[in-house]
């Protein structure tokens, strides 16, 4: 009994002592804090604030759930102050890691208070601002940034509001500071994204600028047209005026009609300035033009006033026009008189290169004989003196031929001597027609026969053109010059000779580089359409190729297309690329080559030709096989083709064979090939026969894994007999017979090997029968005599022919 | 190459009996080298060569006689102080 009276004390003593614990105690107050039982639970942890580690951050976190219950913002305060008056108390550092994230909370309900109590007030804005950087923020971050940013956006207003207010106080100096304001708008509302803040202040710093009369560029802001729209009204308004004010009429015209684009009686005002304006410019340009039309017939205007005052001409026209259309029209009538001073001065300084600009940039010069003339004077005259360069060459030889071969040119040339009177001219021989297509000629030219007194235009061309050629071969000094100057010219006169032996009616001869440059080319092109459309003259499209560019539509086009593809195709052969003649080997590819007889007819010469170059290079090189399958395939006609290909495939077998380079199987295999493309050629047949006797005795022999293989190429060889085959294959013949007569002399019973021998099913009717080797020989014998002539397959014909035809070798049949 | 005319010295017009008596002249005063004078008298002397010879003279293009311009537009003073700036003013 005393025992366990002892044991209940020690019990009792043990429970107090142990409710008296911090442990204990402080699991008593978080239960006290789960049942929301704040203020018992500071009680207990008060009583064990420096006795527990956690006790402190506890008791934090009962403040602060109380001071988030409470109501009043005095309450509040008084919580969220003592949470973090708590700090102070803390004398334990491992306490502090809670405790933080605790304060950190407290401080941002705080800041929270404060923000609210400082809306629109920039002071206390700012003020909260300060308060939130330095406060400890571990675990609510994210929190105080975005409360950071409201207060952003807040001052944005606040500021906007405040330089509005100073703005439109309208005072200088309020106004100035109205600037400042804003920008410290559009800095805050940049931190808060807030965009209509930021473009409305730009608008409204521009507008205070223009107001203060300073300086401004609108050009690249985007935030002025996001801007409020009566901002922008305001602003364009006032930046026309500015513009106005410093004689940037332009500029401000730009501006009237991108953004003032509405009625309005200030809007007007405006444009009635801008017309004052050029009304004032059109009557100071017309003085001016005046002076310089004096200077002209008074001898006193330079060659570079001449050139101004010419190249001014039509901005000036075009000025006067929207004012005067009248004065814009006579402006631009006086250009022709100043062109052919300033041409004539040109050419007599012999500034050829300025002449030859200025022709060029004349409109449709060409239609003109006498300046298509000038323009081969000055080419002539460029070239004599040596001037011709990588950069003028072409311009200056198209305009030189395209000049020459221009009859019309010759004729002008008539016009300007009286020497010639006692003569008449023939342009039966002239260089720039082929036909009398002249509609109109002078009273002094004929077709007539060249005689002493007629003379020959064509003689003078070809004079010219001899005079020019001269110079070309001998006097330029670069060779690399020389060399692309006079490959140029041989190809633009070559051409512009095709289309005048072409064409028929009297349409202007260029060459393709002049005809192009100009824009001439396309009616060259459709007179050479026409010509074949009606002719059906493919040299006509020929002659058209050299001026395409974008011509697409035209035939000469689809000519030059058809030919292209068979560049394309050698270039294939040239590089062995079997695949892009695959590419190439279309119906729609193969319908163009066969639209053009001079193209279709040609093909398989051309094919020819480019792999007779390569075999030259290479005649061993197996990659061309494939490359001369695809172009018999390519080419319609390919007769010669095939002959190429199986020569050449025989000539690599036997020559590999002999080096035993390749096995008689792959060289057989090649053979297949050869074969199929020149059955009835006596020496494709002939090897191909050797070399299917060569593989069957290399499986009689074990000397051979391809069985099976060579069994294909045997039976299709019984099925695809060629008549030449037939008359050849005594070879195989032969080897059976061999064979039979040894296995006789040896012994054995030949019989065995032959089902057609009524010996044999008498054998086998005795139950006689061959081993594996035997049986061996018998099939062996058996596809010799096949293949041989002792037994015909039947009916070979229509399984070769049929074959021959899906590979585009229909018309070389077996007889 | 230059011009036969200028080298015998004569006129685009000259007939063949001035280009002969030019060509005596010119050899006399020994400005060209006797071969060049000779060809460009031979050059003159064949109509197909003249021709080509004369086509290197620039072809005059016919043109007017520039007038003066009348213009019946009248300068006029342009005043900007004129214009209302506050026109659009946007805080009112």
């Amino acid at each position: 009994m005393g025992v366990i009276i002892v044991l209940i004390i020690v019990g009792v003593v043990g429970y107090f002592i142990y409710q008296s614990l911090p442990n204990t105690k402080y699991e008593k107050a978080k239960n006290l804090f789960n049942t929301k039982d704040y203020t018992q639970a500071i009680n207990i942890l008060n009583e064990i604030f420096e006795k527990h580690a956690d006790a402190p951050a506890k008791l934090a976190e009962c403040k602060l759930s109380l001071g988030q219950q409470a109501s009043g913002k005095t309450e509040k305060t008084k919580y969220f102050t003592e949470v973090t008056a708590l700090r102070k108390k803390i004398s334990n550092s491992a306490t502090f890691a809670k405790f933080d994230s605790i304060e950190a909370k407290a401080l941002f309900e705080l800041s929270k208070i404060q923000y609210e109590e400082a809306k629109g007030n920039i002071e206390k804005l700012s003020q909260n601002i300060r308060f939130i950087d330095t406060a400890n923020q571990k675990g609510s971050e994210s929190n105080f940034s975005s409360l950071k940013t409201k207060h952003f956006s807040d001052l944005a207003g606040s500021h906007f509001k405040k330089a509005t207010e100073k703005e439109n106080a309208g005072k200088h100096s309020e106004v100035i500071d109205a600037i400042q304001s804003y920008t410290l708008a559009r800095d805050y509302a940049k931190k808060s994204n807030n965009s209509l803040i930021v473009n409305n202040s730009t608008s409204r710093i521009l507008i205070c600028q223009l107001k203060l009369s300073q300086s401004v560029s609108l050009v690249g802001s985007s935030e002025i047209e996001k801007s409020d729209k009566n901002y922008q009204k305001e602003l364009y308004f006032r930046y026309a005026i500015h513009l106005l004010k410093n004689k940037e009429f332009s500029k401000a015209e730009k501006i009237i009609s991108l953004h003032l684009n509405f009625q309005s009686s200030d809007i007007d005002k405006l444009k009635e300035i801008l017309r004052t304006e050029k009304v004032n410019n059109a009557v100071k340009t017309v003085a001016e033009i005046n002076a310089l039309i004096e200077k002209l017939y008074n001898r006193t205007l330079s060659t570079e006033e001449l050139k101004s005052f010419y190249d001014g001409l039509d901005t000036a026209s075009d000025e006067l026009g929207i004012i005067d259309y009248e004065l814009s029209e006579k402006i631009a009538d006086i250009k022709p008189t100043l062109f052919n001073r300033l041409l004539t001065k040109n050419i007599e300084n012999e500034e050829y290169n300025e002449a030859v600009n200025i022709i060029q940039k004349y409109p449709k010069f060409w239609e003109s004989p006498e300046l298509l003339k000038n323009l081969g004077i000055c080419s002539y005259g460029l070239t004599a003196k040596g001037l011709l360069s990588e950069r003028n060459y072409k311009i200056v030889i198209s305009g030189w031929l395209t000049s020459v071969f221009s009859d019309n040119v010759i004729l002008k040339s008539l016009d300007d001597t009286t020497w010639d009177d006692n003569y008449t001219f023939s342009l039966t021989e002239a260089i720039g027609s082929n036909y009398s297509q002249h509609e109109e000629i002078p009273d002094n030219v004929n077709y007539d026969d060249v005689s002493e007194s007629n003379i020959s235009i064509g003689a003078t061309q070809k004079e010219l053109l001899q005079q020019f050629e001269t110079i070309i071969h001998k006097e330029i000094q670069d060779s690399k010059l020389s060399k692309v100057v006079n490959e140029f010219y041989d190809i633009e006169k070559d051409a512009i000779e095709k289309i005048v032996a072409q064409i028929v009616n009297d349409i202007f001869f260029a060459t393709p580089y002049f005809a192009i440059s100009n824009g001439l080319n396309n009616e060259i092109i459709n007179e050479l359409d026409n010509d074949y459309n009606t002719y059906s003259n493919e040299g006509a499209l020929e002659a058209g190729v050299p001026y395409i560019k974008n011509s697409n539509s035209t035939v000469v086009y689809q000519y030059f297309f058809a030919n292209d593809l068979i560049d394309r195709v050698k270039s294939a052969i040239e590089n062995e690329n079997s695949g892009a003649i695959k590419k190439l080997n279309t119906k729609e590819n193969k319908k163009w080559i066969e639209k053009f007889d001079n193209i279709s007819s040609s093909v398989e010469d051309n094919l020819f030709n480019s792999i007779s170059n390569k075999i030259s290079e290479n005649d061993e090189n197996e990659k061309l096989m494939s490359i001369m399958e695809e172009c018999i395939s390519f080419s319609k006609h390919n007769e010669k083709l095939k002959y190429q290909f199986s020569g050449y495939v025989a000539n690599y077998c036997i020559s590999k064979v002999n080096d035993e380079k390749i096995d008689n199987f792959k060289a057989l295999s090649l053979m297949k090939s050869a074969y199929l493309r020149s059955p009835n050629n006596p020496k494709i047949v002939k090897n191909f026969i050797t070399l299917i006797r060569f593989n069957i005795m290399d499986m009689l022999n074990d000397q051979t894994r391809k069985n099976k293989d060579i069994y294909n190429i045997l039976d299709w060889v019984k099925n695809n007999m060629s008549q030449t085959y037939k008359q050849n294959c005594d070879e195989l013949s032969k080897a059976r017979r061999e064979i039979l007569q040894q296995l006789k002399q040896s012994g054995a019973d030949i019989s065995l090997f032959d089902d057609d021998n009524p010996l044999a099913r008498l054998h086998l009717n005795l139950g006689q029968s061959l081993n594996a080797q035997g049986l061996k020989m018998k099939r062996v014998l058996t596809y010799l005599k096949e293949l041989g002539n002792d037994q015909k397959s039947t009916n070979p014909l229509d399984a070769l022919s049929r074959l021959r035809q899906q590979l585009n070798l229909d018309d070389d049949l077996p007889i | 190459m230059t011009n036969p005319y200028t080298i015998l010295g004569v006129s685009q017009d000259s007939n063949k009996a001035e280009i002969m008596k030019s060509q005596m002249f010119a050899m006399k005063k020994k400005e060209f080298p006797l071969q060049v004078i000779a060809v460009a008298a031979k050059q003159l002397l064949d109509p197909a060569k003249r021709l080509a010879a004369d086509f290197m003279f620039p072809a005059k293009i016919k043109v007017k006689r520039i007038q003066p311009i009348q213009c019946n537009l009248k300068h006029k003073e342009i005043n900007i102080d004129s214009l209302n700036e506050n026109a659009f003013n946007s805080l009112k």
